[in-house]
């Protein structure tokens, strides 16, 4: 029985080949579409899975919210905060970790490399059970400094595994000179899918760090990242319980809130202001970012909503092509009612009609699902590059990825086949072979038309969407920071601290360089330096001005000209002076050190000032210092404009120079000489650095790099709602072709009574236009709504006024595809001889 | 009003080649009630369907009004057509889908003509078929008689100089055949061309002139006594 239907169906898609060929395409590409979303978000949820007990894993992040103070998210936690909780929570936590993130240079032969390095206390197996390729956690991570490698970073610099005894001249692992460790043993690499970076593991050595260090030492300054193991059938929410209550009652913080907050503490608990928010270790990947405002992980987050959208996405794409078998299966129906009948006159059952329609739409189904894992496997490659990952169809090594895809073809088959199965399995057979009617009911055209207004408005709300989330993009990418960041090149010069200034004189030396200047940090790298600025006198207005917690920088002479920045008021930095360099006060002196300092116009607003000029001459009193406000400068984006402006001052302190900005002369970067450039860039390194990797950006790429995500994103989300709108598109292609055909007849009337090719035609269109009108009508507000909620996160956006323009060229853009697709086909009927269409019966 | 020339029509199909009508020389004069009548397959339908437009010739001339339409494109045909020309049918052709005066209408739709005066012009025409109680009513409503009746008042609400109709009462019992014979009678002498083809010779003798075809050609013209 169950083959016969089968056969029936086979026959019966092969016999109706543009029906069949439409739902099969529009199936395929929504089935690939579900997969290829499917594969990204399986592998994004996915992150860490592997790891062994990852259910009692959690991470311990921080969350500084001081009144008057924009609040402080990290993902990192206090150097002493593991062990004092740890210790505390003996019910809940089994043991725990805490890990340090660094980055030294490892020196091979006569190369060197910048790696990251990862500092871990030695209960570190306890909490992440790694496997070893060579050695084992007994004997290769027993006491302090000693050194794990990934089977990769040992064949990187060895080319072989098996490094167990191997030295690594390393510079420098605390406050130590370069010297040798020996490693102890090799891990096993690492899945693609966690959020750990460990490449060099070594076992922490307290006595590395100095008393009083701010990483090991501290309760406050976050530096570290602490992971707990709970015990058996403890929730990460009782250990947080547990946590919250800890530093309300028996933490150094209530003693160290009253003092730092005086007055502003009464009444308050710690955690009011203070928090240590627990996350389950499988959950980092894609909700760490909600508690990484400030300080995130190395490895690349993902993100939770991002997720979600393309999940909804592939769900409504799939919808869509179900839509499209729907309607083309009750469309076709008059066509099969004599078949529906003959059957049931010859004792089919009413159950028995409807399953052999609904055996037909599985069939279509999974005949779509093969070309589907056809298509996707072309496509993954060209996928991969845009998500960079290394996304694979393994149907046969993950047989849970191949049972879903089944159970998704076979929901799909039955969802897009349960109603023309009921539909056509109602008819009755008497009055369909007596009145040789259709059996088509109004009702059934109706809903055909509902479910294209449907099909139309998720199209349209999704290409609207992706317009805005796109221009969105591209705007945040060509907002005028507020600088020039053209022809400039940023090396890394924090290993060349000691000769600096023959390094500046040596690259503009080079004659294509026409500045060199250091900063602190270059224009889209942020370090999070914030300080209280204490104004000295009183304000503007005569009253005293609180404190301001100001973002600061440093930077050399000439910084501000090479970027172009020009002050409102007041001077740049001018070695003339010689005043405005900041030197390090000796301790044993009571003298304040005196420097200057520039700040940006929301520095002003926030200190309390309306006119720039007011402020120049006034001191600051940073610490020790006391800084003389020389300038103010419009506020720059020193970092990507989604973190808007932050009220910022600027110094001069050689002490914190880390990068070299270099402007090359314009002509030069943007041809195949600037290769030529960076390797006498590099030259000039290796004579003055010997034995550090040079590490040397484009400015343009860095600042290209902070948006890639988004246009990423973006792309994608463009893509999967192009496709969205071709399917819908072939499912008006069919049914207008079945329209035509039905109302052959009366398209032959209406020529003879005179209507012309161009009369026909627009008759056809207007009837499909109707539903695709009604659609963006639907589909506009809905859509503007949305977007105009999503635009709000950002403090630079695209005007209100761009969705009117989106959505009418969407709007247009949808009716001119629906008058194509329908024109072709009315066009075809409607230049028939009008007596072969009227004998049509 | 109307001349053929030599007129030919050849249908091809794959294979055979069908002389639907062989060198046809006919002149109707304006007002004329002309029959046509001939055994079944002999290119009667062809005929009416060339004079009507809605099929052009393989070969000869067409003469409308003086003009030589036989090289006319579909467009140029499809604006004669509508001015000059309505048609009957032996199966009605009403669509399904409008009503009764919507079905009347239809015929007015294509010409530049405001919605008012069309509703007038509906209106009055149905009153003179006598089926105006009927306009509301969908086809599928109506019975053989009445819908002819439709399709006659379609026919001529245009003001059309020339009805042309395929076996009219074809399909109808003999009392509503004769019915709509006489309405084409009174059409007639209205000053309506018409041309019908017909299998009965009862409703040939409302007609002047009878055209006998046979095998795609004219044999004989008999002309009523007055
Ligand atoms: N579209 C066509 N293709 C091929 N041959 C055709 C076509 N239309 C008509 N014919 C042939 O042309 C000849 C004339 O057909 P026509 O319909 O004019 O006959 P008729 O006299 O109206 O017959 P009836 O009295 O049965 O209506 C017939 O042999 C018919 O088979
Ligand atoms: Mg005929």
């Amino acid at each position: 029985m169950f083959k016969n239907y089968l056969i029936t169906a086979w026959r019966n898609i092969i016999k109706n080949g543009v029906f069949s060929a439409i739902n099969i395409f529009g199936l395929s590409i929504a089935l690939m579409s579900c997969i290829l979303i499917m594969l990204f978000v399986k592998e994004e949820m996915g992150f860490d899975k592997w790891l062994k007990d990852n259910d009692r894993l959690v991470r311990m992040h921080t969350a500084y919210t001081m009144p008057d103070r924009a609040p402080f998210l990290t993902v990192r936690s206090a150097g002493r905060m593991m062990e004092a909780i740890r210790d505390y929570a003996k019910n809940e936590i089994e043991t725990g970790v805490r890990l340090i993130q660094w980055s030294l240079t490892v020196r091979k032969d006569d190369n060197a490399f910048d790696e990251a390095i990862t500092l871990a206390d030695g209960s570190f197996f306890d909490v992440f059970d790694l496997p070893f390729v060579h050695g084992s956690r007994a004997t290769s991570f027993n006491q302090p400094m000693n050194l794990l490698v990934t089977e990769e970073f040992a064949k990187k610099y060895f080319g072989r595994t098996d490094v167990i005894g191997e030295t690594l001249t390393v510079c420098c692992v605390g406050r130590n000179p370069p010297s040798d460790v020996r490693i102890t043993g090799v891990l096993k690499d690492l899945p693609d899918e966690t959020h750990l970076n460990i490449n060099m593991l070594f076992y922490l050595q307290p006595a590395l760090f100095p008393p009083n260090n701010n990483i090991l030492d501290t309760w406050t300054s976050v530096n570290v990242y602490t992971y707990f193991k709970l015990n058996a059938g403890i929730t990460p929410m009782q250990l947080q319980e547990r946590i919250d209550y800890w530093m309300n009652n028996e933490s150094p913080l209530v003693e160290m809130s009253k003092d730092l907050l005086g007055e502003q503490s009464n009444g308050m608990q710690v955690t009011d202001f203070a928090r240590q928010p627990v996350m389950k270790v499988t959950d980092l990947h894609l909700n760490a970012k909600k508690h990484a405002g400030n300080i995130g992980d190395i490895t690349p987050m993902g993100d939770q909503e991002m997720i979600n959208t393309f999940t909804v996405v592939a769900f409504l794409v799939l919808m869509i092509a179900c839509i499209n078998f729907m309607n083309l299966s009750t469309a076709k129906a008059s066509k099969r009612a004599k078949e529906v009948a003959m059957r049931k006159v010859l004792g089919a059952s009413r159950l028995q009609v409807a399953i052999q329609f609904l055996s037909e739409a599985i069939v279509i189904v999974f005949v779509a699902l093969l070309f589907a894992i056809a298509a996707s496997e072309l496509v993954l490659p060209i996928y991969n590059d845009i998500l960079g990952k290394q996304l694979a169809l393994r149907l046969f090594n993950e047989p849970d990825l191949l049972l879903s895809l089944i159970v998704v073809a076979t929901v799909v088959g039955i969802g897009a086949g349960i109603y023309p199965a009921i539909y056509l399995s109602r008819f009755l057979p008497g009055h369909i072979l007596k009145s040789s009617k259709s059996g088509e009911s109004g009702n059934s055209a109706k809903l055909r038309s509902v479910l294209v207004v449907f099909q139309f408005t998720t199209s349209i709300v999704l290409v609207i969407a992706t317009l805005v989330v796109y221009g969105q993009t591209l705007y945040s990418n060509s907002v005028d920071v507020g600088y020039q960041s053209d022809n400039k090149l940023v090396l890394n010069v924090r290993p060349a601290r000691e000769n600096l200034p023959s390094l500046k004189q040596e690259l503009l030396n080079i004659p294509e360089i026409t500045s060199v200047t250091f900063s602190s940090e270059a224009p889209t790298q942020d370090n999070e330096n914030n300080n209280q600025f204490t104004l000295l006198g009183t304000g503007e207005d005569g009253k005293k001005v609180e404190p301001a917690l100001l973002n600061y920088h440093n930077m050399d002479y000439g910084f501000f000209e090479a970027y172009k920045v020009q002050p409102i008021a007041g001077r740049l930095f001018d070695e003339n002076y010689g005043s405005d360099q900041m030197t390090s006060v000796e301790s044993d002196t009571i003298e304040p050190g005196q420097a200057s300092v520039i700040l940006n116009e929301s520095a002003l607003t926030k200190l309390g000032f309306s006119s720039a000029e007011e402020v120049i001459g006034r001191t600051l009193l940073l610490g020790e210092q006391q800084l003389n406000v020389i300038g103010v400068i419009p506020d720059i984006h020193f970092r990507s404009i989604k973190f808007g402006i932050r009220a910022s001052a600027y110094m001069l302190n050689s002490d914190r120079f880390q990068v070299a900005n270099l402007t090359v002369n314009s002509e030069l970067l943007n041809s195949d000489k600037s290769a030529e450039i960076i390797s006498k860039i590099e030259q000039v390194w290796k004579t003055n650095v010997p034995l550090q990797p040079i590490n040397l950006q484009f400015l343009s790429e860095m600042m290209q790099a902070q948006y890639q995500d988004e246009l990423t994103t973006a792309q994608l989300f463009l893509a999967f709602s192009v496709l969205a709108i071709i399917i819908a598109c072939l499912g008006l292609y069919g049914l207008s072709a079945f329209t035509v055909e039905r109302r052959t007849k009366e398209i032959g009337i209406r020529k003879v009574m005179g209507a012309s090719v161009k009369d026909i035609v627009k008759l056809l269109i207007w009837q499909f236009s109707k539903p695709v009108a009604l659609a963006n009508i639907i589909a506009w507000p809905i859509a503007a709504y949305a977007m105009l909620t999503w635009l709000e996160s950002f403090p630079y956006r695209i005007d209100q006024v761009w969705l009117i323009p989106i959505c009418l060229s969407v709007g247009t853009l949808s009716l001119f595809i629906a008058w194509f697709t329908v024109g072709t086909n009315a066009a075809k009927v409607a230049r028939k001889n009008p007596i072969s269409s009227l004998r049509y019966e | 009003m109307l001349k053929l020339h030599n007129l030919s029509r050849v249908y091809q199909t794959d294979d055979v080649e069908t002389m639907a009508l062989n060198n046809v020389n006919i002149e109707i004069a304006q007002g004329e009630f002309v029959a046509i009548m001939g055994p079944s397959g002999c290119g009667k339908s062809t005929l009416l369907n060339t004079i009507g437009m809605l099929d052009t010739p393989s070969s000869g001339e067409y003469w409308f009004n003086g003009e030589d339409v036989s090289g006319y494109s579909e467009a140029q045909l499809a604006v004669i057509r509508k001015q000059s020309i309505g048609f009957i049918f032996q199966n009605f052709n009403l669509i399904d889908e409008l009503t009764v005066a919507e079905n009347i209408e239809l015929a007015l739709l294509y010409h530049d003509i405001p919605a008012s005066e069309r509703k007038q012009r509906v209106s009055t025409v149905m009153d003179k078929v006598g089926i105006a109680h009927r306009a509301k009513h969908m086809p599928s409503q109506l019975s053989g008689g009445q819908q002819q009746r439709v399709a006659v008042a379609r026919a001529v609400v245009g003001d059309q100089k020339m009805i042309l109709a395929d076996e009219p009462t074809g399909n109808l019992d003999s009392g509503h055949g004769q019915e709509v014979m006489e309405m084409l009678q009174a059409l007639n002498d209205e000053g309506t061309t018409i041309v019908m083809v017909t299998h009965s010779p009862a409703h040939a003798d409302y007609a002047k002139r009878t055209i006998n075809l046979f095998d795609g050609h004219v044999v004989t013209e008999s002309v009523k006594a007055a």
